[in-house]
């Protein structure tokens, strides 16, 4: 197991967003403007490798040894709903403005599939982890995660300016962009060190 | 208990009981843990909230249509808390929810001064076109080349900016001049903020007749430029018998404070430019 070939894969060519498509509502929905999609991916970022960190050792040293795998979604579903609540406490009281711009979508991190994908990929993925591995694909998928949002957000404030079909003007480009980056991203796929 | 226990543990028959009791037991140990937890964190991390914001909130509208000035309705009960604004920023909220707020508050209200938004130009299809416009409708775009197609500088285009932006559905392009229905307006300053031509005027609450005219021109110019235009004759501030009206710039400017509401001026204007509301 190699450390690069995780943060490549997790960053890269396997992108949470754009190559795995997981976690595409905050991807469309918050990112309007560079500051607040930067807001959400340090948030998502903080909560996948919070979670990789603590649903880990769970799976690994309580739910195998005593035989209830069965309880893995139950378990992570509320390990990562417990963390988000926790960081919306903390953000609310450190950014207020950070907490009104993420509005329903913090609490939404409860329901990203990036989150409960990136626990689940730690222990039932490809590539087996051990603990420092999966808090590596954690915090760099969610690193990933972050940059898509941003690349994302910054293409969506230039098309603001521009004047665009009234067809495809808002939402609609930016599905377009979100194909146009996927199928970018999908170049790295099949590179490892 | 311990008989019980071991029952429990030891009968094959039982085994699916004693991993649902194991589920339940490490479901409950980490639901203890992350309570324990959550409870820790919004200890220190406390953010102390005014319950008095909660109130207003309550009271407000809640139509979110941003008229105060601020981003909505949970941002305006923010600064009126913290008193930076004034409860009369808010147009939509009726009279009796203001003087609980102003109660929650523990503030003086009078009553206050509500206003509301009329269209101070009858022009329309009376305004004559100083040229043919053909292109976007929209008439911000329409007044970016060379101000539009009328003659008159400050007549309303007609094409029906104010009507996308209004939130109630309360302005109408009739004859081909925007008419807002006080009933349905409320009073939310979208229009007035957008006219590209500034046509919309802020008048007080109580207001019971309006000037439907803005140009500052006089006699034969806007004879010229339209068939409903105020000429500046001053008809309107002689006849009134309170002295309410006064002529400033061509154009009769009311004193709302003192106007009775007699209509004189209604049916003296010889170009029918005050209208009744």
């Amino acid at each position: 197991m190699n450390y690069l070939t995780i943060i490549f894969t997790a960053m890269l060519s396997a992108n949470f967003v754009l190559v795995k498509f997981l976690g595409i509502c905050p991807f469309l929905g918050v990112s309007k403007s560079t500051k607040s999609a930067f807001g959400m991916g340090v948030a998502v970022t903080f909560v996948m490798t919070i979670t990789c960190l603590i649903t880990y050792p769970i799976y690994t040293y309580i739910l195998v040894p005593l035989g209830v795998e069965y309880l893995e979604i139950i378990v992570f579903i509320f390990v990562i709903a417990s963390l988000v609540q926790i960081i919306e406490i903390i953000i609310k009281k450190i950014s207020k403005p950070l907490y009104n711009a993420m509005g329903v979508y913090l609490p939404l991190i409860t329901t990203n599939c990036a989150v409960l994908g990136v626990a689940e990929i730690c222990i039932a993925g490809d590539i087996v982890f051990d603990l420092l591995g999966a808090v590596t694909y954690g915090l760099f998928g969610g690193l990933g995660f972050t940059l898509a949002m941003i690349l994302m957000s910054g293409m969506r404030e230039k098309l603001d300016t521009l004047s665009l079909p009234k067809p495809i003007e808002g939402f609609p480009v930016s599905m377009l962009l979100a194909c146009f980056m996927a199928m970018a991203f999908n170049v790295f796929v099949g590179i490892s060190f | 208990m311990n008989a019980i226990l071991y029952f429990l543990a030891n009968d094959p028959s039982k085994v699916e009981l004693k991993s649902v009791l194991i589920a339940i037991g490490i479901m409950l140990v980490i639901a203890i843990v992350f309570g324990f937890l959550i409870m820790v964190v919004s200890k220190k991390f406390a953010v102390e909230t005014d319950e008095r914001e909660e109130t207003v909130l309550g009271c407000l509208a809640g139509a979110n249509c941003g008229g105060c000035g601020k981003a909505g309705c949970g941002a305006f009960a923010h600064s009126l808390v913290e008193n930076k604004a004034e409860i009369d920023d808010c147009a939509v909220t009726d009279k009796k929810n203001k003087e609980k707020i102003a109660q929650v508050l523990g503030i003086e209200y009078s009553g206050g001064s509500t206003f509301k938004y009329v269209v101070s130009c009858n022009g329309g299809d009376n305004a004559a076109d100083r040229n043919n416009y053909v292109g976007v409708g929209d008439c911000v775009r329409q007044n970016m080349t060379a101000g539009g197609r009328k003659q008159c500088k400050t007549a309303c285009l007609g094409a029906g900016t104010c009507v996308t932006l209004c939130k109630s559905d309360a302005i109408k392009v009739v004859n081909g001049v925007a008419v807002i229905d006080q009933d349905l307006c409320i009073a939310c300053g979208a229009c007035f903020k957008n006219c590209p031509k500034s046509v919309i005027a802020k008048i007080d609450g109580s207001a019971k007749v309006y000037v439907a005219c803005s140009t500052k021109c006089r006699g034969k110019e806007v004879m010229d430029a339209c068939k409903m235009g105020c000429i500046g004759c001053g008809l309107c501030a002689k006849n009134c018998p309170e002295g309410a009206i006064k002529m400033v710039n061509n154009l009769p400017v009311i004193d709302y404070s003192k106007c009775v509401g007699c209509y004189a001026c209604v049916d003296r204007c010889p170009r029918k430019v005050i209208h009744k509301l």
